[in-house]
């Protein structure tokens, strides 16, 4: 066996800069073994392994699916805990990771002696989506190098991140400190295990972004337009968006001097300028945001829809998915692909926007279709009206399995200066011609 | 899955010179799927699957019938101020198709369509759209559609400069430009262009004069146009005080007057929306309107 495949070892190993060579081998007679034809497992190694990115990263950067990659940090808490795998019991060690720049949870298949505060460089780890955010792992592939302690800083800094500006908070990180501004606040009543308990939530903003938070403990003297700086706030993902959630572990204080933060409630609340979509493909989802485009496609779904009366699902056949046969309820919305140029999102206008925007209300619409027999009436009416145009949306992105959904809370017409636009533009090309010559 | 391939504006004279098509993002043979788009590299630097114009359709032939055959196939022409697009649509755009048989020339129309090219066999190639989504347009929508692209083609040609004067080509180029941060479809696609084309600066000066030549044919249009909407809302006013009885005044005598006036119903549809939205209107009852004074 050895020699038959050493060759093809070689040649695979040459092909990656003559690395991982006791890893390929691995691989392929792994795969061999369970008489994978050839030419197929030599293409599975060779898809494996330059799928790698072997450039080191940083906690900031850590998105799911990444493959060996090497980091430096600091464990910054490890636990051991016993787990079921295919019915075999084994241990893992999880706990959190920093780097100065994050913190995100990890976790280490294998027993590789770690303990909270040491200084690390993992090679060969990978992330994987876990609870809705990327998760570090690493294990018996991996390298462990221990690094000089006084290398990086240390754990008590480390463990409370520096703040951050709210735009800078990634789904990597599990916990955030930062400077903000109270925008948005209500308190609402939940049951937890049996008990009733009243949160607060809200939206907290600065500069660079805004973000929803809620409250697990009582916030006092904190209302609306509160300038306040709190450490150690938990962050969940939902839907792509962080969310910030203070418990008892977090500290929050007033700020005494709000005026030399770079924010006022006023410059927080104002309409933010539309910004390029290919920003907000970057990130997996952004709170309240501002795009502008032309509608390149009114997309199948649009126009007059049927839901479930319970569950507000979209409804097929009078038949709900978890309800099933249903006595429906009417609606209409608009599902359309904006494009500035930059790049692409879907956007989803409810029943409200979708009136605005095509400039016919439900009823009218539904009138429309009855008289036409066919319910698609609606859908070309909106296709006619709609394709090509301009149009600015603002509302909440995040990224799933369809690229990236924008929902929107308003929608409008854009001003277009375009005389303005234009004078700029001919200005730059006057100074760039008569530069070259 | 694949994330949906952006519609890039150019201009038809970039689009027009362009002949390097590439069949995937990836030259490695070992990841290429079925379903990797195809993309028309421009001579400046635009890696293009997917395009969005908006011009004016100046001539719609049916070459279908032409042939004797029973294949339907559609050829238009659309003109923006640099050149012209050249659109085939077939039996599989029914849409698209049905369309440009009823479509009045000239007139302006939004295409959203994929880019095919066809080569004769004698070295030459001819780069053509099919579209997608074809819609009937208005001069501001293609005057806006203009300004967007002479902005998003001289940030390319920018950077396309910057390309050229660092001298440096294919991953270094590629490098270069990602630490400056230029997003990467662009950095490859301009690498590329370098590569097949050798575009010099000769010619993207070329284009920068071609894009101020377009922004100028349209200044007039321009200088005009922003007192529009306010002047009909104006007229539309005055019209709603001058006509009203005490009940309001209704929405088809409205139009019927304006027309006489020579305002279209499109823009007064327009003007009452706005002035609606902006309470200098009500509705006392449907279809009624009246100024508040």
């Amino acid at each position: 066996m050895d020699e038959r495949i050493a060759p093809h070892v070689e040649e695979l190993s040459r092909v990656l800069g003559n690395r991982y060579t006791e890893e390929i081998r691995a691989e392929l007679e792994k795969l061999l073994q369970y008489r994978v034809p050839l030419d197929e497992a030599k293409r599975t190694v060779l898809n494996r392994f330059t799928s790698r990115s072997p450039a080191s990263v940083q906690v900031k950067d850590l998105v799911g699916g990444m493959n060996s990659f090497d980091i430096s940090g600091r464990v910054i808490s490890i636990e051991k805990k016993n787990v079921t795998v295919q019915e075999d019991k084994r241990s893992v060690f999880t706990g959190s990771f920093g780097d100065g720049t994050g913190i995100c949870s990890f976790t280490c298949w294998d027993d590789m002696s770690l303990k909270a505060g040491d200084a690390i460089r993992i090679k060969n780890a990978y992330t994987r989506m876990w609870n809705n955010r990327p998760e570090l792992y690493f294990g018996k592939r991996s390298v462990i190098e221990r690094l000089p302690d006084d290398q990086l800083q240390d754990i008590a800094e480390m463990s409370h991140t520096k703040p951050k500006k709210l735009q800078d908070i990634a789904p990597a990180d599990v916990m955030a400190s930062s400077d903000v501004v109270i925008v948005e606040m209500y308190h609402r009543d939940i049951s937890l295990k049996g008990k009733m308990l009243t949160i607060t939530e809200g939206v907290i903003a600065d500069e660079t972004s805004k973000l929803p938070f809620t409250s697990w403990t009582p916030l006092r003297g904190v209302d609306i337009g509160s300038f306040i700086h709190f450490e150690g706030a938990s962050v969940r993902i939902f839907r792509g968006l962080p969310s910030i959630n203070f418990s008892d572990n977090t500290t929050i204080s007033q700020i005494a001097q709000p005026e030399k933060l770079p924010f006022t409630l006023q410059s927080v609340s104002r309409e933010t300028d539309p910004v390029p979509i290919l920003k907000v493909l970057d990130k997996s989802g952004i709170f309240d945001v501002t795009v502008a485009g032309n509608i390149i496609s009114v997309r199948p779904g649009s126009g007059i829809i049927e839901r479930c009366p319970v569950c507000n699902r979209v409804t097929q056949k009078a038949s709900c998915r978890a309800h099933g046969p249903v006595e429906c309820v009417s609606d209409m919305r608009i599902k359309f692909i904006l494009d500035d140029g930059t790049g692409s999102l879907h956007v989803m206008l409810n029943c409200e926007l979708s009136e605005a925007v095509y400039g016919k209300s439900m009823y009218e619409a539904e009138k429309m279709a009855r008289e036409s027999i066919s319910k698609e009436v609606v859908f070309d009416d909106m296709k006619r009206v709609l394709t090509g145009k301009y149009i600015a949306i603002r509302g909440n992105s995040s990224r799933n399995e369809f690229g990236v959904t924008l929902v929107a809370k308003s929608a409008w017409c854009p001003d277009a200066d375009l005389k303005g636009r234009m004078d700029v533009l001919l200005k730059r090309i006057e100074g760039q011609v008569s530069d070259n010559g | 899955m694949a994330d949906r391939e952006m519609a890039y504006r150019v201009f038809a004279s970039e689009f027009n010179d362009s002949r390097f098509q590439i069949s995937s993002a990836t030259d490695a043979p070992i990841q290429a799927d079925l379903h990797a788009p195809n993309f028309l590299v421009t001579t400046a630097g635009a890696k293009v699957n997917r395009l969005f114009i908006a011009g004016v359709i100046t001539e719609v032939e049916d070459i279908g019938s032409q042939k004797g055959g029973e294949k339907e196939l559609w050829r238009a022409r659309v003109s923006d101020p640099t050149g012209t697009f050249t659109i085939y649509s077939g039996n599989y755009q029914p849409e698209a198709s049905v369309f440009l048989s009823s479509v009045e020339v000239p007139s302006f129309v939004t295409i959203v369509g994929k880019v095919r090219s066809y080569e004769p066999g004698d070295g030459s190639v001819f780069v053509s759209l099919r579209p997608e989504e074809i819609n009937h347009a208005d001069e501001s929508i293609r005057n806006r559609w203009m300004v967007d692209t002479a902005e998003l083609t001289l940030d390319r040609l920018d950077i396309f400069d910057e390309a050229l004067s660092s001298g440096l080509s294919g991953k270094d180029l590629l490098d270069h430009l990602s630490q400056k941060s230029v997003p990467s479809h662009i950095a490859e696609g301009i690498c590329m262009a370098i590569d097949y084309y050798h575009t010099d600066r000769d010619y993207i000066h070329g284009l920068k004069i071609q894009v101020r030549d377009a922004l100028l044919s349209i200044e007039s249009s321009l200088s005009a146009s922003p007192g529009g909407l306010a002047d009909i809302e104006q007229s539309v006013m005055v019209m709603l005080q001058e006509m009203n009885q005490g009940k309001g005044v209704e929405y088809a005598v409205l139009v019927r007057e304006a027309g006489e006036k020579g305002i279209p119903a499109e823009l007064v549809e327009k003007a009452v929306r706005s002035l609606l939205s902006d309470g200098s209107l009500y509705e006392p009852r449907v279809g009624f309107f009246r100024a508040i004074d």
